[in-house]
């Protein structure tokens, strides 16, 4: 696989990953009791599958980052994480029906010209 | 009179180390500098990994890569950076410690020419600019000052 399609799915891996945990973290929260103990704690993670979701999305984004990263310049793929605000900020608006204000669309189109000049680069 | 002097209010070290640990402006430069330096020093093990053998498939580079000590460090580095990460978050609002935290992005690319003498175009440093500028455009709201 081409080493900056790596990066590429890599990044975008993190941030789907990211809201995995989010979802899972929040579903734990919902259901979960006041003191559960250590053992009600790890089960409760064990059987909230998003949390699982997010394990295999991290270690598979982790994976292909290290892999991509052989053959790049650091400063060429560090930039791009940046790039999973954009598509946080997109999946929050259309999954979770967040408000996203005109602030921050700029803010998303800032971001993304960046991410163009860098990986143009 | 007074016959037993009030204990003096001295607090126990443990207490002072933890409210100084408890300033969010110490778990933030800790979790910059874990983060950035985490990164780089993965990066310096993957320069290092030896030529593979012609052919050899994704599964195979990467058990190279993770075998490598120093990846493996840097790996566990950066992890300290992320719980850095979550104790600045619990103790100052994301709204205001998220854009600080672009300064990463400057940091690793600004390292990555003084280690690895990488070579940053004027698009790619125009690049990392534009990224900063719009993460503090991201959370800072508009007309409206936030505590």
């Amino acid at each position: 696989m081409n080493p900056k399609l790596m990066i590429w799915i890599s990044v975008l891996l993190s941030a789907v990953a990211q809201i995995f945990l989010k979802r899972g973290l929040t579903n734990l929260q919902a259901q979960g009791e006041r003191s559960p103990g250590l053992l009600g704690l790890i089960l409760g993670v064990i059987r909230q599958q998003f949390i699982w979701y997010w394990g295999v999305c991290f270690v598979l984004a982790m994976a292909l980052w290290l892999a991509g990263l052989q053959k790049l310049d650091l400063s060429y793929a560090y930039p791009l994480v940046s790039v999973g605000y954009v598509l946080v900020t997109f999946l929050s608006a259309v999954l979770f029906h967040e408000r996203v204000d005109r602030q921050r669309w700029l803010a998303v189109a800032v971001i993304c010209l960046g991410v163009i000049l860098v990986a143009g680069s | 009179m007074l016959l037993t002097a009030p204990p003096e209010r001295q607090e126990p070290v443990a207490d002072i180390a933890l409210r100084f640990v408890g300033r969010w402006w110490i778990a933030f430069a800790a979790s910059a500098v874990f983060v950035v330096a985490g990164h780089l020093v993965i990066k310096a093990g993957l320069n290092s990994l030896p030529p593979l053998v012609h052919g050899s498939g994704l599964a195979a580079r990467l058990l190279h890569a993770i075998l490598q000590p120093q990846v493996l460090g840097g790996l566990l580095i950066y992890g300290m950076g992320t719980v850095c990460w979550m104790r600045t978050v619990s103790q100052k609002e994301i709204s205001f410690v998220y854009p600080l935290s672009s300064v990463n992005y400057v940091l690793v690319v600004a390292a990555s020419t003084v280690f690895f003498q990488e070579v940053v175009s004027a698009n790619r440093a125009a690049g990392v600019l534009l990224i900063v500028l719009g993460m503090i455009l991201m959370t800072r709201q508009s007309g409206e000052t936030r505590q």
